[in-house]
């Protein structure tokens, strides 16, 4: 793993130190250490439970530190709010609220809005193109609720889209998503990427870290390696943060039951 | 309809019940639609039984006048305590909700038990007497309105952004601390200037029918807040009409509280209905609603 020395040479998106969380007396994360360059994207992989949505707040800002350090964009996690993007679980939404697929594209720009002034036509287009770039751009007057999954989840992307972020994060983007979503999801994430924004994804799904990750940190509450994905993704470690519920099929794969 | 809509409310103090009527109508309806969204229902009623030690309490110190101020201080103080609870998830449960409501609300039975006019007391503070409204508490309905719409329409972004997808919310930087804080507080207020009218528990139907009728018949946020405060104001209005209209011409006496309420039943009830024809109708045409944003 290169990922110390890389970081003396290219500037990094986001950078983690010996991150620890704790929740009371027990640790939820302990000495995370890797960084994300601009234009990669990294997987965090493991277990339910394993740390992948405290390690996500943590790079938001939203949880203390019990140790080290997170560097977003050269500066603190608050101070770089603005150009972090963050895309939750279409799921955890509720699907009867009376808000247009338009109307939540368009919050993506709320904090360059402000409180008060109406949205600019720069906002509107910014909204437009984002929903395009998830392949929806149709459904703009459709209310949120009325889509499936997968659309929804891609609706939750365009938004993030439109606030322009440098770094993007995206808690389980491919859980219970359609085929046809699921390649919008990695066309519009690829986008990003060519653009310059850093990605990280926390998933279940290591075929998705391949297609779409250059490296992946691996982690049961614990760092089991962090690095370039086919160098890192081998079957030892995966048994190693998976615990028993790593199978190894013929020899060099694995695969992850989940309970 | 002359007769029926616009006489009764040429006398003075008919004409002040109507003014309250209808303001705290349009607050409520509007305030809903914010309940409705952040699915706040039960804790409303929750701070609709805690305010009323505060109307008692308000009432002993020093009579009428007292009682705003009670119930101001008993609402900031519930409002408060509620974001706080719930903030660190010691009320994700009912029971301790329920609990709370219920210690708050003996206690302002038992204190008003201890006063000699007992039950009128109790049965004002609980269901209102409108038709008593003065011009100074007509004063102080009209202030919570304006402060009340104006932090609305200030923080309706960050207000529908936290409604909508807390963590989202919380990423972008939005305190959702402070948001639940002031929607607590103007869930308070909208409770504390409606008791003098409509009483403690009558509050509760005109802070989640309105909304609840409007969410029925459209799927516009833009629309369903003007519809929720049209509608709360035009309850009120007919609901104070009927009631006069029942005891002057046909001797039968309605408390004018109780009728505004059934009156907003009376609306959601035709509220449903009319949403239920209206997908029925959609079914067979795209689904092109209104202007995206």
């Amino acid at each position: 793993m290169s990922t110390r020395e890389e970081a003396e040479v290219r500037p990094q998106a986001l950078r983690l130190e010996e991150v620890s969380v704790a929740y009371g007396p027990a640790l939820a994360l302990e000495k995370i250490d890797g960084g994300v360059a601009p234009g990669e994207a990294v997987a965090l992989i493991g277990p339910n439970g394993a740390g992948k949505s405290t390690l996500i707040k943590a790079i938001l800002g939203l949880v203390p530190l019990a140790a080290g350090r997170v560097t977003v964009l050269g500066t603190s996690p608050a101070q770089a709010r603005r150009d972090v993007a963050y895309v939750p679980q279409a799921d955890t939404l509720d699907p009867e609220f009376p808000i247009s697929v338009g109307q939540v594209v368009l919050m993506g720009r709320y904090r360059r809005i402000g409180w008060l002034r109406r949205p600019k036509a720069a906002d509107k287009q910014a909204a437009h193109r984002a929903l395009e770039q998830v392949g929806l751009a149709d459904r703009a007057r459709h209310r949120f609720g009325t889509l499936s999954g997968g659309q929804r989840q891609r609706v939750l992307l365009a938004r993030a889209i439109a606030a322009e972020p440098r770094l993007l994060l995206l808690d389980e983007p491919f859980n219970g998503v359609d085929a046809v979503s699921e390649q919008a999801l990695l066309d519009a994430i690829a986008a990003l990427k060519k653009q310059g924004a850093a990605v990280v994804v926390a998933t279940h799904d290591l075929a998705l870290a391949h297609l779409a990750c250059e490296e992946v940190c691996l982690l049961d509450r614990k760092q089991f390696g962090f690095g370039p994905t086919r160098a890192t993704l081998t079957p030892d470690r995966l048994r190693a943060t998976y615990g028993g519920h790593a199978l190894e099929l013929r020899g060099d794969r694995v695969i992850v039951a989940h309970s | 309809m002359y007769q029926f809509f616009i006489e009764p409310f040429t006398f003075p103090f008919m004409g002040r019940a109507l003014a309250v009527m209808v303001v705290l109508g349009a607050l409520a309806g509007t305030v809903g639609v914010l309940i409705l969204l952040r699915r706040l229902a039960f804790i409303t009623d929750a701070l609709t039984h805690t305010v009323f030690p505060g109307v008692v309490i308000g009432h002993l110190l020093s009579g009428d006048g007292g009682i705003f101020w009670g119930a101001l201080a008993a609402g900031a103080a519930t409002a408060a305590l509620l974001t706080l609870l719930t903030r660190h998830r010691a009320v994700t449960e009912d029971t301790a909700l329920a609990v709370l409501l219920t210690t708050f609300f003996a206690v302002g039975v038992v204190l008003v038990s201890r006063q000699s006019g007992y039950t009128a007391d109790l049965t004002a503070f609980l269901f209102g007497r409108v038709l008593t409204v003065t011009g100074q508490q007509l004063a102080q309905t009209l202030a919570v309105t304006v402060l009340v719409i104006a932090i609305l329409a200030l923080l309706r972004r960050p207000l529908i952004a936290r409604a909508f997808d807390p963590q989202g919310a919380q990423a972008a930087g939005y305190r959702i601390g402070m948001l639940d804080l002031v929607t607590n507080t103007i869930i308070a207020l909208v409770v504390v200037a409606s008791v003098r009218a409509v009483g403690t528990v009558l509050v509760i139907a005109l802070l989640i029918v309105p909304a609840a009728a409007a969410r029925a018949m459209s799927d516009r946020l833009a629309l369903i807040v003007p519809l929720a405060a049209v509608l709360g104001a035009l309850a009120g209005w007919a609901g104070l009409a009927i009631s006069y209209d029942a005891s002057i011409h046909h001797g039968l006496r309605l408390a004018s509280g109780g009728t505004v309420v059934l009156v907003l039943i009376a609306c959601y009830a035709g509220a449903l209905a009319a949403g239920t024809i209206r997908r029925r109708l959609r079914v067979r045409r795209p689904p092109i609603r209104g202007s995206a944003a």
